[in-house]
């Protein structure tokens, strides 16, 4: 397998130096790596492709009106975007209806002043705590804004802690 | 005959004059031994009409219940509205039921991964292959083990409040300490017990649990996952 | 098989004729050697072993489960076909075909009955036949790769069954994928990004339906098919169905 010149090389003195390789199985691993890159390069290829770059999924920031809207200490359901919105005597704030357990929406229960996910039996409290249930995290608040002719804003992609609140 | 004439041609039936290579062990084996196949029958026709006929029973059976039964179909999907309640596909049911009471990262990915594994892992771990029952040798250190572990399971499964795991689980342990206290097998099912094997006694726990759990899910469980008597 | 002597010579006229011998080579199957050929020697038949033990054919041994499995899965493949033909993956006209499948095509709703029932059906049969496999020691060497071929075959039945759930596109499938999207959603480090490229998107609209599709009628049944022909051909090479013995132990 090896040339004479190469066998000369297989008598060394020195231990550190490299076993030969010969040129067959230097060829095959010059090829194994190839294929592996190829493979490699595929999958990534075919995984990139499945995730899509552009959704047709609905706008996710959004005008609810204005603050006279919601009466004082209201919860109002905003179907379409499935967004509560929480009025106090003093706050005003956005909370989202998807229960954080497993994504069933919740619903409104003004006779017990809670929010009940129907699912699992997750409760919460006007604030989004957590009161009962197997749900692990409290309802998200999304960021609200004033714009200039004085209608909300709603985005629902900005999550903000609960003490971020509208004071009105 | 055969010490006069040493051209003879033939053996001689006297092993130590002239042994004989009857096996061959190579070092780290046992000698194989291939049971007997038994009778044995060509497939076709045999298997081809067996499985042509399971085919047809098979056929008509369907035929006959789809007649009658018919498939559900429910108003439209609406993403903005949840049904109360939101029950998953009927083999799911026992996954969520399990889901009421642990958190979904234990009960939703790292229970039913460690299922599947074991599952897989069945056949590599520790093959019993003379089928030796659960009682069969130290029956004080097994004794030990086991109730270290059931009581460490019935603990955890309290501190969840997991009834739904637990009453199966009490239950499935309790046929299985019977041929401990009872060694002289009195009745064909105690003897029955009693041949069982470790591996057995685990699946069949796992089959009792995931069955209560499918029926809790599938028939006592209403709005909000509480609790419902399914004749009411 | 034939009585009169018309219809005999003609059988033999046809039997004799070259096209007929190019297709059917070995002739009827009359002797063990011409049934050998039968199996051995046929496309889709010689998965089977050509020889069987008696022992494993009783309905006692196996309850037949695993033949039951692959059936079921043929009648699905065949239902889901002729459903395919009327079915739309699209959000507006999917429950819509739904309706039309049930009210106005003719033997629509039997057809979906079947499928629907034979869906049910296979997840249990499938799961009968492990456990049963399970209790009569069908595991033990040398049939341990063939057990976890067949564990993978249980994941792709349930699979089939969750993303079948979700193409009526009523409440029932919509919220039952939503809480199982959910739950794949927490698997640490990588379940999102895989929830993103199984519904095509964060929500499930229009591309989830349309990816659940594909993996419900291409890609896991070819999974599927590949999947079936590897366990049933580990049986032939393992030696063959386990069946007890008397003594309760297998062989």
């Amino acid at each position: 397998m090896s040339m004479p010149s190469e066998g000369k090389e297989k008598t060394p003195q020195k231990p550190e130096e490299m076993t030969p390789v010969s040129r067959r199985d230097f060829f095959n691993e010059i090829a194994g790596c190839a294929l592996a890159i190829a493979g490699i390069g595929a999958t990534v290829v075919t995984v990139e492709y499945s995730s899509p770059n552009v959704l047709f999924e609905p706008p996710t920031t959004f005008r609810a009106g204005s603050v006279d809207d919601y009466p004082v200490n209201s919860v109002t359901y905003l179907q379409d975007q499935q967004v509560y919105i929480v009025r106090t005597e003093k706050e005003l704030w956005a909370m989202s209806s998807v229960c954080t357990h497993l994504g069933c929406i919740t619903q409104w229960k003004p006779e017990s002043n809670q929010i009940a996910c129907p699912c699992h039996g997750s409760k919460f409290e006007r604030d989004g705590k957590v009161q009962a249930g197997p749900a692990p995290r409290p309802l998200p608040h999304f960021s609200v804004r004033l714009a200039a002719d004085g209608a909300l804003v709603v985005d629902k992609l900005e999550i903000v802690e609960e003490t971020e609140i509208l004071r009105v | 005959m055969s010490e006069k004439n040493s051209y003879e041609v033939g053996f001689s039936s006297d092993a130590m004059k002239e042994p004989r290579r009857i096996v061959f062990i190579t070092r780290n084996t046992s000698a194989k031994v291939k049971g007997d196949v038994g009778p044995q029958l060509m497939s076709y026709p045999h298997v081809i009409l067996r499985e042509g006929i399971v085919f047809q029973i098979l056929t008509i059976v369907l035929v006959a219940l789809a007649l009658f039964w018919d498939a559900p179909l429910e108003q439209l999907a609406n993403p903005l509205l949840t049904p109360n309640p939101a029950k998953a596909p009927w083999y799911f049911l026992g996954l969520q039921e399990l889901l009421h009471y642990f958190p979904p990262i234990v009960a939703g990915v790292l229970i039913p991964t460690l299922v599947v594994v074991a599952l897989m892992v069945i056949p590599y771990f520790g093959v019993n292959i003379q089928g030796e029952p659960l009682w069969g040798r130290s029956r004080r250190t097994r004794l030990q083990i086991f109730l270290g572990v059931f009581v460490t399971l019935f603990v955890f499964l309290a501190i969840y409040q997991a009834w739904t795991v637990l009453v199966p689980s009490v239950l499935v342990a309790a046929l299985a300490f019977v041929p401990y206290f009872q060694p002289s097998g009195t009745s064909r099912f105690v003897r029955y017990l009693m041949s069982r094997t470790l591996p057995w006694w685990v699946m069949t726990w796992f089959i009792a649990v995931a069955l209560t759990l499918t029926t809790v899910g599938t028939f006592f469980r209403g709005p909000g996952w509480s609790w419902v008597w399914p004749w009411r | 098989m034939a009585t009169t002597v018309w219809t005999q010579r003609l059988l033999e006229q046809i039997t004799k004729a070259r096209v007929w011998r190019s297709i059917f080579r070995h002739g009827p199957a009359r002797t063990n050697r011409t049934r050998s050929l039968a199996v051995f020697g046929n496309l889709s038949l010689h998965i089977l072993p050509v020889k069987v033990r008696e022992k494993s054919l009783a309905v006692r041994a196996t309850y037949y489960l695993g033949s039951i499995s692959f059936f079921l899965f043929v009648v699905l493949t065949v239902t889901g076909i002729l459903l395919m033909l009327y079915y739309h993956p699209a959000v507006p006209d999917a429950y819509r075909d739904m309706k039309d499948l049930v009210y106005v095509v003719a033997n629509g709703t039997f057809l979906r009955n079947v499928h629907r029932l034979a869906a049910q059906a296979m997840v249990l049969a499938v799961f009968w036949h492990m456990f049963h496999v399970f209790y009569r020691g069908g595991y033990k060497p040398p049939h341990e790769f063939n057990w976890v071929v067949g564990v993978g075959l249980l994941l792709v039945t349930l699979f089939l069954s969750y993303t079948g759930y979700l193409l009526p596109w009523d409440q029932l499938a919509f919220w039952a994928i939503t809480v199982g999207t959910n739950i794949i959603g927490y698997v640490p480090l990588l379940g999102r990004p895989i929830r993103f490229l199984l519904l095509g998107g964060h929500i499930i609209g229009q591309n989830a339906l349309l990816r659940f599709y594909v993996l419900h009628c291409v890609i896991l049944p070819l999974a599927a098919v590949v999947l079936i022909a590897e366990h049933f051909w580990r049986i032939q090479k393992d030696g063959g169905l386990t069946v007890r013995d008397d003594n309760e132990r297998e062989e």
